[in-house]
């Protein structure tokens, strides 16, 4: 069996990892409902899909960069540059399909540069997309200029509170573009080498995959995604403010890695991304709920990346373990056969 | 292109002739450039940044991906615990910036606890710490900024010894000796290096990689934490949101003073230059009445743009 066949022919299932995330979101419904009772109301349940589609495509992205062992800082900024861009042409009256794809590609644009400077000027991850934050946070201040972009045209209001026979659209943009990526990373040959990349650069490499290629592709597929989500951003807000995803970057980190994608690269999922997401975005709607400062937020998201990294390491560490005493004992018992069968001889 | 070539290499000359240019340019364009006023306030306003440039230096020096990020929430939250001591529980205005001091280094073990002990990869790490303290300096102080020190207070952040601005004298100066002192004589510091350019040989050696790392991290929050104290010096009010921003101005100046990203690599001396480099940029911005806005633009290019010539360079002597 070639190489090629046997990635295409893996077939990772859900593992106890994202079942682990579902179970702390159940949970976290659960406590929810019983504290506050319109909690599980129609209404709120609705508030909480539209409140989190934005963040729910960014993690995606978020995702496959940490599954290449990355990170991306930049989301929140590139997010506010392609937003703008968005609003502007909303009040010019272009075509919205048009509009569309520019911001799709714009969003591609930003992460091929942030590709640009870390596989080919090798400039480490966090590095290059510090530097292009703050140049893309410059870029949404001076096309801002002060001024808040409000009163757009609600031309993608539908994507977020529009239904479709009765089912929100909302909904259906998560539902579609997670069966996409997760179809596209555990089933096709392009998604198996970002798994593969991640797990071992080197390895990678010595199979014939382009470790570079992979790489960059994974900060440009990132960046259409983040394109994408600033036309939802758009028509869920109407307006661009001068804060525009200020803390994307920290609720996108924050669902992967509640999601169970490991920080040391090669594991994740989108289905475990998208249960980190909902927990996020159902902690956000209780925090509002319970009427607690919303800064509470961003300390305890904080403290929930340090505690789910940790559980994560120690668990790795734990199985790694297992592994190399059922290796040793294997070994040792192989070794007492050999003996036997010299002193039978 | 080979004189070039070395210039570059030579960090520290480039540096100097850069700051020589730099200073001809711009006394050049504006009579008030290379006015004691400016030059006075642009040191004053470079001694945080010195400080933070030194811990995050160090960091990075010792390898492993090493990274703070969590830098300017560190002197934020520092800066307002500080305050709120002096303020409501009335300590001694000096005791108060001791404590804050150390506020600062327990809270830069949280990021060597994660980092260091618990292997987090430090850019995850910190960063969760990053969003954690900003959050929480403001939470403390409900975003309003703390005030109410004491006259005398003022001395640090506003007044001079022997002509020097006080921070730079009690405060940048000694840390910078002591730790050039400590990176290049002493075994501790030869260690941070040997770190950073082989671990495996480091521990190999019989040098303990974590509580090296877990202290440099508790370093660069005393660090954060000292900075948070002479802000609040300077201006006089501890304001929970000073520090958003100062952990990209510390890495900037980290990687233009020539210290390797991945580690192993640098020196302190460079840093500090290059903390000139970027303090007359920006005043020389300022005089130019360039848009504020464009600050932060241009030291993320400066940032990108070091780093590729510090890559380019370093495949160049390797090769």
């Amino acid at each position: 069996m070639g190489i090629t066949e046997r990635i295409r022919v893996f077939k990772p299932r859900i593992g106890r990892r994202e079942l682990f995330t579902l179970f702390l979101l159940a949970l976290e419904v659960v406590v929810f409902s019983l504290v506050a009772d319109h909690f599980l109301s129609y209404r709120n349940v609705l508030n909480i899909l539209r409140n989190s589609v934005d963040l729910a495509v960014v993690a995606i992205g978020m995702t496959i960069i940490m599954i290449i062992c990355g990170i991306d800082l930049s989301v929140g900024s590139a997010l506010g540059v392609v937003a703008i861009l968005v609003g502007w042409m909303l009040n010019a009256g272009v075509n919205p399909f048009f509009i569309a794809g520019v911001a799709v590609a714009a969003g591609c644009a930003i992460g091929l540069v942030n590709g640009f400077l870390i596989c080919f000027l090798r400039i480490p991850d966090i590095v290059a997309t510090i530097g292009t934050q703050s140049i893309l946070r410059a870029m949404v201040f001076f096309m801002l200029g002060g001024q808040w972009l409000t009163g757009l045209p609600p031309v993608y209001g539908f994507l977020t509170r529009g239904r479709v026979w009765g089912v929100p659209v909302s909904l259906l943009v998560i539902a579609v573009f997670y069966a996409a990526f997760w179809y596209f990373l555990t089933r096709r040959p392009a998604g198996r080498r970002i798994y593969a990349v991640g797990n071992g650069l080197e390895t990678a490499k010595l199979v014939g995959i382009s470790a570079r290629r992979v790489r960059t592709l994974s900060y440009v597929l990132c960046g259409g995604l983040v394109g994408f989500a600033a036309l939802l951003y758009v028509g869920r807000l109407g307006s661009v403010e001068i804060t525009v995803g200020n803390d994307l970057a920290l609720s996108a980190i924050a669902a992967t890695v509640i999601g169970g994608t490991a920080v040391t690269g090669g594991r994740g999922s989108v289905v475990g991304t998208l249960a980190g997401v909902f927990f996020m975005s159902v902690m956000k709607n209780g925090i509002v709920l319970f009427g607690i400062p919303s800064l509470w937020e961003r300390a305890a998201v904080g403290l929930m990346i340090v505690v789910s990294i940790k559980v994560d390491l120690m668990l790795e560490k734990r199985t790694l373990r297992r592994q190399q005493q059922q290796l040793s004992k294997q070994r040792e018992s192989a070794w007492a056969a050999r003996r036997g069968e010299g002193a039978a001889s | 292109m080979n004189l070039l070539r070395k210039l570059a290499g030579n960090r520290i000359v480039f540096l100097a002739i850069l700051i020589a240019t730099m200073t001809a340019v711009m006394s050049g364009l504006s009579p008030y450039f290379l006015t004691v006023d400016n030059l006075l306030g642009m040191t004053r306003f470079g001694a945080t940044m010195a400080l933070l440039a030194m811990g995050q230096a160090l960091i990075v020096l010792a390898g492993g991906a090493g990274i703070d990020i969590s830098m300017g929430s560190i002197l934020s939250l520092s800066g307002v615990l500080f305050g709120l001591l002096v303020w409501k529980c009335g300590l001694d205005v000096w005791t108060a910036s001791a404590c804050g001091v150390v506020i600062g280094g327990l809270l830069g073990s949280v990021n060597g606890l994660t980092v260091a002990v618990w292997d987090f990869p430090p850019m995850i790490g910190t960063f969760a710490t990053m969003w954690a303290y900003a959050a929480l300096a403001l939470i403390i102080t409900g975003g309003v900024p703390v005030s109410g020190f004491p006259e005398s207070f003022a001395f640090l952040g506003q007044r001079t010894v022997a002509g020097i601005p006080a921070q730079i004298a009690l405060a940048v100066m000694p840390v910078y000796i002591i730790l050039q002192f400590v990176m290049s004589k002493t075994a501790f510091g030869r260690s941070v290096y040997l770190i950073g350019i082989n671990q495996e040989a480091a521990r190999f050696a019989g040098l303990s990689v974590t509580r090296i790392r877990f202290f440099l991290y508790c370093l660069s929050g005393l660090l954060a934490g000292m900075g948070g104290v002479i802000m609040a010096s300077w201006l006089m009010a501890a304001r929970p949101d000073i520090g958003v921003g100062l952990e990209m101005q510390a890495l900037t100046v980290t990687v233009l003073g020539g210290i390797d990203i991945f580690g192993g690599s640098g020196s302190l001396a460079g840093v500090m230059l290059a903390v000139l480099v970027v303090i007359m940029m920006q005043s020389g911005m300022q005089l130019a009445n360039i848009n504020t806005v464009w600050q932060l633009a241009v030291l993320g290019v400066i940032l990108l743009g070091a780093v590729a010539l510090n890559q380019a360079l370093s495949r160049k002597t390797s090769n």
